[in-house]
């Protein structure tokens, strides 16, 4: 049978717009955890370190695996933020019909799309420097390193802001995304969807909590770490020579 | 002026409205509606409980045929009906639900094997065919011998209605929403189309016509308390009756539900009964078995709607701010079949009374809910008087229901009268016949008269208020032509609402004075239109000295074949007249399938008609002659009442059914 | 009769009459005794009947079954004939559906947005191939799936959804939840012949199915209860995999 031809275009960029998300979203899901071994020790938080350097799989370290990794997560969150740019209301008047809609109604749902593209307005910023940071030094990772930036490189703000709004951004988005495309809807979605929406709201919280947590040790090795030697961890246990 | 020329006008985008759009469309001559509000807001979509079609698909409705409709449409009518045009309607009427279903109705089926249903309160197994699976399926109504009431959940008006509004986009009909017609278009006996109110802006438009249909509903707005929606006021009715040539017949036949909410007057379905629901009193009692032994409360509707009024007056009524009610109880149906199949009903309860049917009882009464008369037509839905007027649906009087209609049979007659009405529309537009020839002059004539009567109105000063004269027709209605009826009472309503037409001549809209989208303008010619329906209504049944079906006179009980087997008809002769005029047209027992009998309800009190012992034998005699000889039913029934040719070519052929030709 | 005393209702309408060119959308505020069982139906019948004659709105069956009555209540669209006052405070707020046309006060030309809708979608059965004889047998449908497609028929074309709906807000051309429900209901119907194709032609692109933006505005306010996110989800599954067939 001769098929019509259609134009795939649209159900494409949407597919993606819902991919990139995903992909971010699940890579911000770890990253977060992965940031709070500083909450375990120093020690734990190097040797996550190690381990994306490559560490225990070559026996080396390979800082370009970091750069390689920001570069593919910032191509990816360039491909989305390109994507999701499609829906931010076009004009300052759609902006007002939608904010004054949504007040009118009062409606949640309405209101986390709101915050959804607020959110991901300020990491259009935020996350851009974030990621050539880590891009152009990825050597510069670990428990003392990454303290300094936060205190000396006066990043602390910038990552709380980052939380905030990476956190809620995340956990809408993927709580949106299954009521986007009815995964796990199940019979009844009214029940489905209140279950997911508290599912959203408390990872929400689980994940400022943990990640302001881990802020806060870094501010205080930030703070109390004498960096005079510089910023390398020394690990009790596990010496390395760098691959330069 | 603005003037629009098409080959049909159809007044009214119900069920009929558009059935009959559609039909002529698809002969290829042109149709404009004209509706009051978007079609698929007509009150068609209020209907909930079903279509009647004699399938026999389901278990229940085993052995059901054409003949049993039939028979059980009569002896609903109180042998008021027209036979033929019952016959007629029997035989379409599963063409027009298969239709229906092919324009996409997904219609309730069959579900084989067993399942529990509950009859007379009682659990009970049925068990459906394997061969019927998927079949269209059927519930049990009032007043029917088998089960055939065809349903959509209980959302069968709206999923038909939807249907036949898709349908007309598809054709391409031409829909003037928020069009009302405000006065018909006539000369020397013969129908031009109609003057029409834009009810945005205002303006007057005449639509001139080859063919006119009226298929605006019925009129149970004259009434205070109605099921039906509130632009149900027979302004359909009172524009054909005000060009003083076209008649309107048995006005006076009014029905009255048993199960409307109170007190708001929201109709619960017929199904809830027919579904196994039940009538209790104050003290918590089933009172129908004792009244009505065999059917209880699925006995035909006007008949349950007094034996509740009957069993109120005796004190068993709970009584309330609103006035005295009875309570139906459906909580025995269980939660799973109420929010499946009595979904709307349970909305209804929720939303409008704040309970819960499947935990507690609905308080219900009798509620005026539709209207017999109508325009009378004759088999092909013309005016008896009028040529070229057309009219089908609620809004007629093709006489299919005499003087009570059965649950069912009505939604069911509004797409069997409009495709049978689109045929005969067709054929006459495709004779000489129909060719028009009207001045302009005579066109813009009309305008003007609507034009200086709006103008009266909007100009008038120290005149009357329609509401005030509004609301008093509806209690006169309410109060002394409702469900029993007498001399006294009636005489006083005729002469009420007499005194209110005179008045109502001088109306004055306050305040509100614009042209356009005018509200109070609007309620003001209406207003004075109503009231000369209502007329119609009280005079008829004033003078209707018997009891015939829903027309219940308490001080004529028996029903009178020997002087009141005959139509009342109607007329307002002279736009000067403060009262209409009526007339009788004879139903010929010599020539009925039919004659009458007893309904099998209460005593039988009918005086009969000498004629009726020697048709009844003559039925016999050909009955039994042609059965020896081995004819079929067909046969037989042609024999003793032809109908067949009537109807168009193309739906004359024998109705498949399962069980039989299938 | 001893009773407790009835609240008095303020009810403030949104009114506007385009048909006057002096006039201006601005609020009036009427007071109402309220009565037990009261619906907003009953109140602004009262208020057209005893205090200002040229209120104009528009209620047809009156019993929240034809979709004629939708406003906004208190900022929400709902259907206003089955709005009972005793679940509202006692200052309420009324104004037009946004969107639609304006007929005038409340009255709004719903009709004609759906019927442009439904012509858009063209909402009937497609069907070239299959000439109907009214004579046989109706064809068979499972019980469930014409159960199904009568859940998704039981919309009333109120327009809440519309007015509920923030992407429509903003970009008019979008389809809304009622025409995907629509496209819902046909798709599922086996008696419609259209291919998947000739539906994504319709819907799958930014006015369709891949403009919604799971508001879910919709959703939350239908008076119908239609499922409307879990058949907008179904649209959206059906249209990507018909975009990934070849
Ligand atoms: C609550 C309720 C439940 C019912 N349930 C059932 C049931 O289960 N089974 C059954 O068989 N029957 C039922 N009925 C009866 C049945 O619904 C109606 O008799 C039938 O739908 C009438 O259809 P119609 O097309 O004749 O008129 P309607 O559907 O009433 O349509 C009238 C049309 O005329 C238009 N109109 C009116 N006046 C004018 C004018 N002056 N100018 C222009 N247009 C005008 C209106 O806009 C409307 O489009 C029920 C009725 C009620 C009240
Ligand atoms: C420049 C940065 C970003 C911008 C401007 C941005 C913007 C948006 C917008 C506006 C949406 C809503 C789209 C819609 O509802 O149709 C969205 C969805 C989403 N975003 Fe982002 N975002 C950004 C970064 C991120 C990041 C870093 C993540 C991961 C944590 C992420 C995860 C998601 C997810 C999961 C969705 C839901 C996908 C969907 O609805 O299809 N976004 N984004
Ligand atoms: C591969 C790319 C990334 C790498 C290698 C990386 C690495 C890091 C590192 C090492 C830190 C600790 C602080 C520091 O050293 O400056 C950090 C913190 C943080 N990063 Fe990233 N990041 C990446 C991408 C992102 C993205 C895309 C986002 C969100 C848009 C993000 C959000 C954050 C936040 C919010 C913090 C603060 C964490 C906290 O409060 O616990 N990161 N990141
Ligand atoms: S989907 Fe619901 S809200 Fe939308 S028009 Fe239909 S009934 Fe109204
Ligand atoms: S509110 Fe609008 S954006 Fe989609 S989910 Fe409903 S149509
Ligand atoms: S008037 Fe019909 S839904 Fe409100």
């Amino acid at each position: 049978m001769r098929k019509k031809e259609i134009n795939k275009i649209p159900a494409r960029l949407d597919f993606l717009q819902s991919a990139t998300g995903l992909i971010l979203a699940l890579f911000i899901v770890g990253h977060i955890l992965f940031e709070a071994s500083i909450l375990v020790s120093d020690e734990m938080m190097y040797r996550v370190t190690l381990m994306f350097e490559g560490y225990y799989f070559f026996g080396e370290r390979y800082p370009g695996i970091i750069s390689f990794l920001a570069a593919a997560i910032g191509s990816i969150f360039i491909l989305h933020a390109g994507l999701a740019i499609r829906k931010f209301p076009a004009s300052y008047r759609d902006y007002k019909t939608i904010t004054e809609h949504t007040k009118r109604m009062k409606h949640e749902d309405s209101y986390l799309w709101m915050v959804q593209v607020i959110t991901g307005f300020m990491m259009f910023f935020i996350g851009s420097v974030h990621l050539y940071i880590m891009f152009s030094q990825p050597a510069n990772i670990g428990p003392f390193a990454s303290s300094s930036r936060v205190v000396d490189e006066l990043m602390g703000p910038l990552y709380f802001m980052l939380l905030i709004s990476v956190v809620s951004h995340a956990f809408i988005g993927l709580y949106r995304l299954a009521l986007k495309w009815g995964f796990g809807e199940g019979v009844d979605t009214k029940k489905s969807r209140a279950r997911f929406k508290i599912l959203m709201k408390s990872m929400i919280a689980l994940y400022i909590i943990v990640g302001l947590f881990s802020l806060g040790k870094y501010t205080y090795i930030g703070f109390h770490h004498d960096f005079s030697d510089g910023v390398r961890y020394q690990s009790k246990t596990i010496v390395v020579g760098e691959h330069e | 002026m603005k003037v629009i020329y098409t080959d049909v006008l159809i007044i009214g985008g119900g069920l009929a409205g558009l059935r009959v759009a559609t039909g002529v469309k698809e002969r290829g001559h042109d149709a404009v509606v004209l509706t009051l509000v978007p079609p698929k807001r007509s009150h068609s979509s209020a209907a909930q409980g079903g279509m009647q079609a004699s399938l026999a698909n389901s278990h229940m409705g085993e052995g059901d045929n054409e003949d049993v409709h039939f028979s059980d449409t009569i002896k609903g009518s109180d042998w008021g009906a027209d036979q033929v045009v019952s016959r007629m309607f029997t035989h379409c009427a599963p063409k027009a639900i298969r239709e229906l279903a092919h324009w996409g109705v997904p219609w309730s089926r069959v579900q084989r094997g067993a399942r529990t249903a509950v009859i007379n309160a009682k659990k009970v197994t049925i068990t459906e065919k394997d061969e019927a699976h998927g079949l269209i399926t059927a519930r049990d109504f009032g007043g029917t011998k088998k089960w055939r009431t065809c349903y959509t959940s209980d959302g069968t008006g709206h999923s038909m209605l939807y249907a036949m509004d898709n349908k007309a986009h598809e054709d391409k009909v031409e829909i003037h929403e928020r069009l009302e017609a405000v006065s018909l278009i006539h000369e020397n006996g013969r129908c031009y189309g109609a003057v029409a109110r834009n009810l945005m802006n205002g303006e007057l438009v005449a639509y001139v016509s080859k063919a006119t249909t009226i298929a605006t509903g019925g009129y149970g707005r004259i009434y205070s308390v109605s099921t039906n929606a509130i632009i149900c006021q027979g302004i359909g009715q009172a524009i054909a009756l005000e060009t003083g040539v076209a008649t309107l017949g048995n006005m006076e036949a009014i029905q009255f539900h048993p199960t409307a909410i109170v007190p708001v007057g929201i109709l619960t379905t017929e199904g809830c009964r027919g579904d196994g629901g039940v009538l209790l009193d104050k003290d918590g009692y089933r009172f129908m078995p004792d009244y009505e032994p065999e059917k209880k409360e699925l006995a035909s509707r006007d008949v349950v709607s007094r034996r509740m009024t009957e069993h109120m007056r005796k004190g068993k009524g709970v009584k309330s701010r609103y006035g005295d009610h009875l309570w139906l109880d459906i909580t025995i149906l269980g939660r799973e079949h109420i929010e499946k199949n009595l979904r709307e009903v349970k909305e209804i309860c929720e939303n409008f009374l704040g309970i819960d049917p499947a935990e507690e009882w609905i308080p219900v009464r009798p509620t005026q809910h539709y209207s017999m008369g109508g325009i009378r037509t004759k088999y092909t839905g013309e005016s008896q008087t009028l040529q070229g007027l057309y009219s089908c649906g609620e809004a007629a009087c093709w006489d299919l229901h005499g003087f009570n209609r059965l649950g069912g049979n009505s939604v069911s007659e509004t797409v069997v009268a409009g495709m049978l009405v689109a045929e005969y529309i067709s054929d006459y537009l495709d004779s000489s016949q129909s060719n028009i020839s009207i001045h302009t002059a005579n066109v813009e004539k009309f305008l003007k008269i609507e034009q200086d009567k709006i103008d009266a109105l909007l100009s008038k000063e120290n005149g009357e208020d329609a509401y005030v004269l509004r609301r008093r027709m509806e209690e006169i209605m309410m109060e002394d032509v409702g469900i029993f009826r007498n001399g006294e009472d009636l005489q006083k309503a005729v002469d009420e609402l007499q005194e209110l037409h005179k008045r109502a001549k001088n109306i004055e809209v306050f305040r509100s004075k614009s042209p356009a989208a005018n509200p109070a303008l609007v309620n003001a010619y209406r207003t004075q239109k109503m009231i000369k329906v209502a007329l119609t209504v009280a005079l008829g049944a004033l003078l209707r000295t018997e009891s015939r079906g829903a027309h219940s006179r308490e001080d004529y009980p028996k029903r009178d074949d020997a002087n009141w087997l005959k139509r009342s008809i109607t007329t307002w002769e002279n736009e000067e007249d403060t009262l209409p005029t009526m007339s009788y047209e004879e139903i010929n027992i010599g020539e009925m399938e039919m004659p009458p009998g007893f309904r099998g309800y209460g005593k039988d009190l009918t005086l009969h008609n000498e004629a009726t012992p020697m048709r009844q034998s003559t039925v016999d005699a050909i009955q039994e002659e042609l059965e020896s000889q081995g004819k079929s039913r067909f046969e037989i029934q042609n024999a003793l009442m032809p109908f067949i040719d009537k109807l168009p070519k193309k739906y004359q052929g024998i109705n498949a059914r399962f069980g039989e030709n299938a | 009769m001893s009773e407790e005393k009835n609240r008095v209702l303020t009810i403030s309408i949104l009114r506007f009459d385009p048909h006057d060119s002096d006039d201006f959308p601005h609020m009036e505020s009427y007071e109402v005794e309220e009565a037990p069982g009261m619906t907003l139906f009953v109140v602004l019948n009262e208020i057209r009947e005893h205090h200002d004659n040229s209120l104009k709105f528009d209620f047809v069956c009156r019993a929240g079954i034809c979709g004629s009555c939708s406003m906004l209540v208190n900022g929400k669209p709902t259907l206003a004939c089955r709005t009972l006052t005793k679940k509202l405070d006692a200052h309420i707020t009324l104004a037009p559906l946004p969107l639609f046309e304006l007929i005038g006060d409340l009255s709004i030309y719903t009709g004609k947005w759906m019927r442009g809708l439904n012509e858009r979608l063209e909402t009937w059965i497609h069907d070239k191939s299959n000439e109907l004889n009214v004579d046989a047998l109706e064809e068979r449908m499972e019980p469930a799936l014409a159960d199904e497609i009568y859940e998704l028929d039981r919309c009333v074309e109120c327009g809440c959804c519309v007015a509920g709906c923030g992407t429509i807000q903003m970009r008019p051309d979008f389809v809304g939840a009622v025409g995907l429900n629509k496209v819902a209901r046909y798709h599922l119907d086996p008696r419609d012949k259209r291919e998947d194709e000739e539906y994504y032609e319709m819907i799958g692109n930014e006015d369709g199915v891949f403009g919604c933006m799971t508001l879910l505005g919709c959703e939350d306010v239908c008076p119908k209860d239609l499922p409307l996110q879990s058949k907008i989800a179904y649209m959206r599954r059906m249209m990507l995999k018909t975009s990934l067939k070849n």
